[in-house]
């Protein structure tokens, strides 16, 4: 049972991770903002590359990893060393989960596969994540978050009509993951509960973003249709694009009713507009979207973003600005809901993070910055291991531990 | 019995948020009620892809995609025997789903600030476009306008197309789906200490901040101060030559960052003399317009006559992280997906047999498992409506 208390549904249980970059890490972030007492394992000889931060130059302060490790726990432990490896098989007996993102056969190689881990631990819930999964053909190779997505199918979805595929922005892919994998965890660990059996969960950064334009995959398994990208069209709402503003703002606008479009025909003011035949109903309107798109192109460029936003709003229009960084750390509504929840560091550094994607009642409490490498390795090997003091100078001198 | 097998769930969602959400629990055994308007039922019904022309509540592949292993019960909200039969329901299931507008669920009787008064051990999750009480602008939300709102939108494709307009995200649905994930998530997460106290919880899941938390390893850099806020469009993304390019038969993507890579690179394209000439950690820490050009050229060259499989498999040999960018064809003949059998025959009374996408998670003991099709309008509702109401569980 977890010592660490914050609150939540999650409190009292142990998660230890094996993660590395951001897709693992994002898993127990999602436990840890839950209340789970989330212990990462970090060796020194083989440190996350997160931790490496160019313009600190300080692995505690590094910012890609505080970005995604707070509310956890570091323990430094060599787990390239059997000692090392022991220790963690000895703290897994004390703990409801496992996360690993290792590259493909690095836990097996490690001795810390499924079988030996249930060995000691037969409640236990190991999450193994990789590109491919763990079991196939092609499990051997691997990749980024852009790979997730160009594999899964997400990135031929995605461009200028008539052109190369873009793909999403490079960025996606890992959180995503990282929250199936969260989710198939915590069902494996609800069974575990309740029947004190626990499963090997092996999840696929690749499916989960099949997952994600599963509609497209069921168009093609009816008609045999292939979806390609066409800029920001929607085969069911028309005008749907995103739009030039006075001053170079972007503005998203969909429109996925008749009612709609007559709204925003009015809006617009221009005569005879919400009565031409050519935009008359959605099959019209997708018939003539190219004079569509340019006529919802010419009014928006002249006109102030935020202003727009706020009279279609008023008549029932889905419209929103397309938010810059700048945009996203002013946002006043997030500010509003307590999304950037305050944690602090050891040394008292008190910083906003960006907090959990959902609110729940009786939540935990999220005030804890990302761990510094090895903080907590006493607290594991004396408070969970009852290590005495002799053996863990041992163990530190040995430089197996931190 | 499957992990969720014990947990009966009303879903009242009529979107593809809440649909979703109920289907990753039903899908691993949860009981799931769906509730829909007679004679029309769900408004996903009406949308595609279709099995065939003509007018049918039964031809979405949609919904019957959004609505595997499910029960569905045909109730009328707007009269009060409706009324009553929900209200009765709601003290039969642990788990309630809604994706409809803020204030919908008080209007049903289901108010979530009375929840623990009234159900104290009721989930109950309502999945909306900004949470319980959106501001004036933002009332009104499509997929699209929660996408770009969340700065996804802005910075996609991202650096290099800053000419061009900012993109959609992929398919249709995708902040609903990436919503419904994280809804699935907190339910189950919820339901680990109400094992042992019996208390449920309120769950309000904005998809906007589902989509904004997506991003987190950037937006919490920005909001730190640690990164510079802009209104640049590249403003997400790292650099290098990296990104998607052509090949005999179609795209590949490649990444490229490290020394480790640089070396494999050369190797892979012959070592030539100008690679030679450049610094082995360039990718670290000395990109340049011209550098990254030279090596794109000189993979542009390199895939002119390779396909993307092979392309992919000789990269990876050498440690080069290429992949294929897969169409949906690729994808449903990738032999992992065989493999794995990620694609799964369903059957349906009237769209037949189709290979379904299930699910990206194998577990040991209790892999989920599409054991039903999507139910046809109100095919259960003799059953849940005699039973609940003559109280059994």
């Amino acid at each position: 049972m977890a010592s660490l208390k914050r609150g939540g549904p999650l409190q009292g249980l142990r998660v230890v991770e094996l993660t590395k970059i951001w897709a693992g890490p994002e898993a127990g972030k999602h436990l840890a903002f839950m209340g789970a007492e989330v212990i990462k394992i970090e060796t020194n000889a083989a440190l996350d590359f997160t931790r490496f931060d160019t313009l600190t130059g300080d692995i505690n302060k590094a910012r890609g990893f505080m970005s995604v490790n707070p509310q956890k726990l570091s323990a430094q432990i060599d787990i390239k060393s059997k000692a090392g490896v022991d220790l963690v098989l000895d703290l897994l007996s004390h703990s409801d989960m496992l996360i690993d993102n290792l590259r493909p056969g690095a836990m097996e190689r490690l001795g810390l596969h499924w079988d030996a881990v249930r060995a000691v631990n037969p409640r236990i819930v190991q999450v193994t994540m990789g590109m491919y999964g763990n079991d196939g053909p092609l499990t051997h190779q691997t990749g980024y978050a852009p790979c997730f997505c160009a594999i899964g199918g997400l990135s031929a979805q995605v461009g200028y009509k008539d052109q190369p595929p873009t793909g999403i922005n490079m960025r996606y892919g890992d959180s995503s993951y990282g929250t199936a994998a969260a989710y198939a965890g915590l069902v494996a660990l609800l069974h575990s509960r309740r029947t004190g059996i626990g499963q090997f969960v092996d999840v696929s950064a690749v499916e989960c973003m099949t997952t994600m334009i599963a509609d497209t995959m069921m168009d093609f398994a009816l008609n045999g249709t292939e979806q390609t990208c066409d800029g920001t069209r929607h085969a069911e709402m028309a005008p749907h694009g995103v739009y030039r503003c006075r001053g170079g703002d972007w503005i998203s606008i969909a429109v996925s009713s008749d009612a709609g479009w007559a709204a925003l025909a009015d809006v617009m003011g221009q005569e005879g507009l919400a009565g031409d035949a050519r935009f008359a109903d959605l099959a019209a309107r997708k018939a003539n979207e190219d004079a569509l798109d340019e006529l919802v192109s010419d009014w928006a460029s002249v006109r102030d973003c935020n202003g727009m936003v706020g009279v279609l709003q008023g008549r029932g229009v889905a419209a929103g600005k397309s938010c810059n960084s700048m945009d996203l750390v002013t946002d006043a509504q997030l500010w509003q809901r307590g999304f950037f929840p305050e944690v602090s560091q050891p040394d008292a550094t008190i910083r906003p993070i960006v907090g959990p994607g959902a609110k729940i009642s009786r939540p935990a409490q999220i005030c804890d910055d990302a761990p510094w490498l090895g903080a907590d390795t006493d607290y594991v090997l004396r408070d969970i291991l009852g290590l005495s003091a002799d053996a863990r100078a041992s163990l530190k001198e040995s430089g197996i531990t931190g | 019995m499957n992990a969720l097998s014990s947990y009966r769930v009303l879903e009242l969602a009529e979107g593809v948020g809440g649909e979703y959400c109920g289907k990753l629990l039903a899908d691993f055994g949860a009981e799931v009620i769906k509730i829909e308007r007679p004679g029309v039922g769900s408004p996903t019904r009406r949308l595609g892809p279709f099995a065939m022309k003509g007018e049918s509540i039964e031809h979405s592949g949609l919904f019957g995609y959004l609505n595997t292993n499910k029960r569905s019960v045909a109730l009328d909200l707007t009269t009060t025997a409706g009324r009553d039969a929900l209200m009765q329901l709601f003290a039969a299931v642990d788990i309630v789903i809604d994706d409809h507008a803020p204030g919908w669920l008080a209007n049903v009787g289901l108010d979530p600030l009375q929840i623990d008064d009234k159900w104290p051990s009721l989930v109950l999750c309502s999945i909306t476009a900004y949470g319980q009480n959106p501001p004036a602008e933002r009332k009104h939300a499509e997929d699209l306008t929660v996408f770009h709102s969340s700065g996804w939108g802005f910075h996609t494709p991202g650096v290099g197309f800053e000419d061009m307009p900012p993109l959609k995200g992929p398919g249709r649905f995708f902040s609903h789906y990436e919503a419904a994930l994280e809804a699935a998530m907190v339910i189950t997460g919820s339901l680990y200490d109400r094992e042992s106290d019996g208390r449920g919880r309120f769950i309000d899941v904005s998809m906007h901040e589902v989509m904004v938390s997506r991003a987190d390893y950037v937006v919490a850099q920005f909001v730190a101060g640690e990164m510079d806020v802009t209104d640049w469009r590249g403003g997400f993304d790292m650099h290098g030559p990296g990104g998607i390019f052509p090949c005999m038969d179609g795209f590949i993507y490649v990444f490229m960052a490290t020394p480790d890579q640089w070396a494999a690179y050369r190797k892979m394209i012959g070592d030539p003399e100008w690679a030679r000439d450049l610094p082995p950690d360039w990718l670290m820490k000395g990109l340049t317009p011209e550098r990254i050009e030279l090596t794109r050229h000189g993979l542009r060259t390199w895939l002119a006559g390779r396909n993307k499989v092979d392309a992919a498999h000789e990269a990876q040999e050498l440690g080069i992280t290429l992949v294929p960018v897969n169409t949906p064809v690729e994808v449903m003949a990738s032999p992992q997906y065989r493999h794995r059998q990620y694609f799964v025959d369903v059957t349906h009374p009237v769209l037949g047999t189709l290979k379904y996408p299930s699910v990206p998670y194998r577990l040991s003991e209790t892999p989920a498992a599409i054991t039903a099709p999507a139910p046809l309008l109100g095919q259960d509702s003799a059953r849940y409506l005699s039973s609940v109401a003559a109280g059994e569980r």
